[in-house]
């Protein structure tokens, strides 16, 4: 291999390839000699992870990483924060985190960091995330002048000079901890009701003639040159690209969730896109079935060949509602997985249909290999996602 | 309780918990001790928290205690890294263990009893655990590991309230979990991570109900063929994997029961031996009339003696069919010949096995159908798991004979209505007054058939419900709550414990393993 992650992805490769013989008590290699080369098709094949509308603990973020090695996805992509709860350490703005759950559902300096230089050694890069300026009224609990007012508490009050210190503190601090080149800033959702209704924000806006939406990209924008001040690559959610894209800095990427067909035009404009479309690659939408998860194509939709290298590649994302650490493992897998060969296998290599008879026995296989290591990996043939066996039954059906 | 009114009184139960410090207010603790006295004072746990044995007869030969050690400051360091300093504060340096006896052999009715006491002062500070067997050391280290908490604060182990005395040991001696690897084969890493999670409450048997109607996973030696009935090729446990298993649970505490059901919930041995079942359209029960049929039970009963140490073995007996008996000819005649009918035919299979399984060395366990269809022919010493409902136990204990508890209504985790308040309340002595006649009961277990779990969802299946019966099964009668609302901050707490150890317990609001309804706290889900 070029790098040790190529070697990394070799021996996972190689420990496929082992069977235990229940005759001779070995573990043997069948069909050899075998020839394998081999390489991503994306570079950028993610998995989301939200432990803001759940805290999952440290060791259960451990386990979604291991699992991940064993299908080669290479981002973890950490929601840290958002509405409902702000689990991590801030050195900066210490008081940041008194926003979590409890006392006990909490993330220190040291926990993040152990989460990073754990998932490097398998060869996956953590990608934070800092969802600004909506999903953010998390931060107020700390520092309630973060709300426009304390009746009114989303999104981050573009008026004042201090939402702005915090986002620096917070992202100087991050810096430390996440060496990925990619940041993401979120941006998605945003309701800017309250910049209307709280006078001295509105006051803030007519002073300056801007309309909600133009407060709205002024503070995406900012928050995205203090980023690229710290040498960070912004992502943001496609909402930006959708209201301002042709504001956006030329180096941003652009985060597709909405819906199918968003990377055509993304890339059209010339800027670099990651697909997420919630229609088939939201893990949190248990009505998606194995083939949808795998027919879904990142390139759909774009023949130019130098526009498809913007394509970085895409991301399945489980979002927290209703997943902790009782049930996250079995909703992300094996869906997950039927991603992760629609990114890393190349298109030839992929079967366009017929999926019951070429893909369907394959991805059993591997789910009940997910379950022999230890990964609470679902039934693959429910319609529904994380729903038990139907009933008694061998792994390899059901 | 509906998940509304639940979410309301985990609230209100959070509310009130005790500020750091303060005396009073709710001990988190599960299962609660027999007997626990604290003070007021923060101690902080070292990083590298010292094991002594001063004074101890006991060697530790398998390292039993000190690999017990090591996992629990593992535990409680829950991957926090604590780099957190020290300087100025009170250090719990380490804990020293004084086991009285050297015997390090785990068998049923083992002294399970320990005390715990971490002083407020000392000079280095030293948590003492005394107790008579090893196991009890492992128990009360299980205790030690639930007072430590991270303080995010200082970036350390924190310890509230000592000065701590605990004086525990269990209600029962048996406190047992079924798991069912015939309806949905379970890697051994699944049994592996099953077995750890157990210990956290507290279990200390369990029950593997290793083979069903669907599949015969198990290698026999003697019978090498029966494992042809396994549902593939590597859905399969080698005599050396259950060997393993069994040395795992023993390391920690657990006994492990082996259960071969006879004669029904059989068709899987015929995969291998046709000739066990009474025809190949009528598959079950196994063929009374044949010979063959005890020479194999007797083949897999010699084999798991080598295997399974605990002194019982389960011989099952329960839901028998017994039409393929009269509608097959051959052995309608043979019937006839013996003079029996269906119900001497199925008696007569049950204590014939018995007797096989006793030459073994064993003493054995039979679901109730046995004792309810013929109770006093069966062998003396047989223990009576009840499972198909409440009002067993107390005839079952009138005869004279030992019971298990295990009513469906309350204590199968496969029904997913049972509530986790059922499993609390659910008490083994029901209408047993006779202080002799308690004696007789040895305990309980919850059982998790595996129909409508595998892999994917048996732990957040089994906890937190399971728990709820490790306490009703542990602590002192008096100290168990007698309105489930006063435990189920408690019990929130042990759940959100269970979730920072990797364990993948579920909500308590609402039926079994229901996925969290909305974003929140851990400890209010």
């Amino acid at each position: 291999a070029n790098t040790i992650y190529g070697a990394i992805r070799g021996l996972e490769t190689f420990s496929q390839l082992c069977v235990f013989n229940y005759d001779t008590k070995n573990v043997e290699v069948r069909y050899a000699p075998w020839y394998i080369q081999d390489e991503p098709r994306f570079a950028f094949r993610g998995l989301m992870l939200d432990t803001s509308r759940h805290y999952l603990p440290v060791d259960v973020i451990k386990q979604v990483i291991d699992s991940m090695s064993f299908s080669k996805l290479n981002v973890l992509h950490w929601h840290i924060i958002d509405e409902q709860s702000f689990p991590l350490e801030i050195p900066s703005y210490p008081n940041l985190w008194k926003g979590s759950y409890s006392k006990s559902e909490r993330y220190t300096v040291e926990d993040a960091r152990y989460i990073v230089s754990y998932a490097k050694k398998r060869g996956i890069h953590v990608m934070a995330e800092i969802d600004v300026p909506g999903h953010a009224e998390s931060w107020g609990n700390g520092y309630p002048k973060l709300w426009p007012s304390l009746s009114c508490t989303e999104p981050l009050d573009v008026s004042s000079n201090f939402t702005f210190e915090v986002i620096t503190g917070i992202l100087s601090d991050m810096r430390k901890i996440f060496p990925f080149g990619l940041f993401h800033l979120g941006g998605d959702e945003v309701y800017t009701g309250c910049w209307n209704l709280t006078p001295h924000v509105k006051q803030w806006l007519d002073e300056r003639n801007m309309t909600t939406k133009d407060a709205y990209k002024y503070f995406v924008l900012k928050a995205q040159e203090i980023a690229i001040d710290l040498n960070w690559i912004p992502v943001n959610w496609e909402e930006t690209f959708n209201s301002f894209g042709g504001s956006l800095n030329p180096r941003t990427v652009v985060h597709n969730w909405l819906g199918p067909g968003v990377c055509p035009k993304v890339v059209a404009k010339g800027l670099r896109c990651i697909m997420s479309n919630q229609g088939v690659w939201y893990l949190d939408h248990l009505d998606v079935p194995w083939e949808q998860v795998y027919t879904a194509e990142p390139l759909a939709g774009i023949d130019d060949t130098a526009q498809q290298k913007l394509v970085l590649g895409g991301e399945v994302c489980m979002w927290g509602e209703t997943a902790d650490t009782s049930d996250v493992q079995q909703t992300i897998w094996p869906r997950a997985a039927a991603a992760a060969e629609r990114m890393w296998s190349q298109l030839e290599a992929i079967s366009a249909q017929d999926l019951e008879t070429t893909v369907l026995a394959r991805l059993h296989y591997f789910r009940c290999l997910l379950n022999h290591r230890g990964i609470a990996a679902a039934p693959v043939t429910n319609f529904y996602a994380r729903r038990p066996p139907i009933g008694p039954g061998s792994c390899f059906v059901q | 309780m509906a998940p509304a009114l639940m979410r309301l009184v985990l609230a209100l139960a959070v509310v009130s918990c005790c500020a750091a410090g303060q005396p009073g207010g709710r001990v988190d603790l599960w299962p609660m001790p027999a007997s626990v006295t604290r003070g007021a004072r923060t101690l902080y746990v070292a990083r590298d928290l010292r094991l002594s044995t001063a004074g101890t007869g006991y060697k530790d030969g398998k390292a039993i205690l000190a690999d017990a050690f090591r996992r629990m400051v593992a535990v409680i360091q829950l991957d926090h890294a604590i780099n957190g300093s020290y300087h100025g504060l009170p250090v719990l340096a380490g804990v020293n263990v004084a086991v009285r006896s050297p015997d390090d052999e785990l068998k049923f009715g083992v002294d399970e009893s320990y005390k715990l006491t971490v002083p407020a002062t000392g000079n280095p500070i030293y948590a003492r655990i005394e107790a008579q067997t090893v196991f009890g050391a492992l128990h009360a280290l299980e205790t030690f590991s639930q007072l430590c908490y991270f303080d995010f604060v200082l970036g350390v182990t924190g310890l509230h309230w000592a000065p701590w005395t605990i004086v525990d040991k269990p209600r029962f001696p048996y406190r047992g979990l079924l798991i069912d690897t015939a309806r949905h084969y379970l890697p051994v890493p699944v049994i592996i991570s099953v077995i750890d999670s157990m210990v956290y409450s507290k279990l200390n048997v369990l029950h593997w109900h290793i083979v069903d109607e669907q599949s015969f996973p198990l290698e026999i030696p003697s019978y090498p063929k029966l494992s042809n009935g396994a549902y593939s090729y590597s859905e399969k446990y080698t005599i050396n994997d259950a060997i393993h298993i069994v040395q795992y649970a023993e390391k920690r505490g657990v006994n492990v029961l082996a259960e071969i059901d006879v004669p029904g919930h059989a068709g899987s041995w015929g995969v291998g031996y046709p000739s066990l079942w009474p025809s190949a359209t009528c598959q079950q029960p196994l063929d009374v009339s044949n010979d063959f049929t005890f020479k194999v039970i007797d083949g897999i009963l010699s084999d798991f003696s080598k295997v399974f140490k605990f002194k019982f073995v389960h011989l099952g007996g329960d839901e028998v069919d017994t039409s393929c008996w009269t509608t097959t000819p051959r052995i309608k005649s043979w019937l006839v010949q013996h003079g029996m009918n269906e119900s001497d035919a199925y008696r007569y299979f049950v204590l014939k096995a018995q007797k096989i399984a006793i030459s073994h060395g064993y003493e054995i366990i039979n679901w109730e159908e046995t004792f309810n269809n013929f109770g006093d022919k069966l062998d003396r010493k047989t223990v009576v798991h009840n499972w198909l409902g409440g009002g067993v136990a107390e005839k079952v204990v009138s005869a004279g004979l030992r019971c298990i508890v295990s009513n469906q209504d309350k204590w199968y985790l496969d029904h997913l209505d049972a509530t986790w308040e059922g499993f609390y309340m659910n008490e083994p002595l029901t209408n047993i007054y006779n202080p002799e006649q308690q004696k007789l009961i040895l305990g309980g277990e919850v059982c998790m058939w595996g129909e409508h779990i595998d892999a994917s969802d048996i732990q957040q299946t089994i906890w937190p419900r399971a728990a709820a019966a490790a306490e009703r099964l542990w602590t002192p009668v008096e100290k168990l709550a007698k309105d489930t609302t006063a435990v189920t901050a408690r019990l929130a707490h042990f759940r959100c414990l269970l979730n920072e150890r990797g364990v993948a317990a579920a909500p308590l609001a609402g039926y079994g393993r229901t996925a969290p309804s909305e974003p929140g706290s851990c400890v209010r889900q």
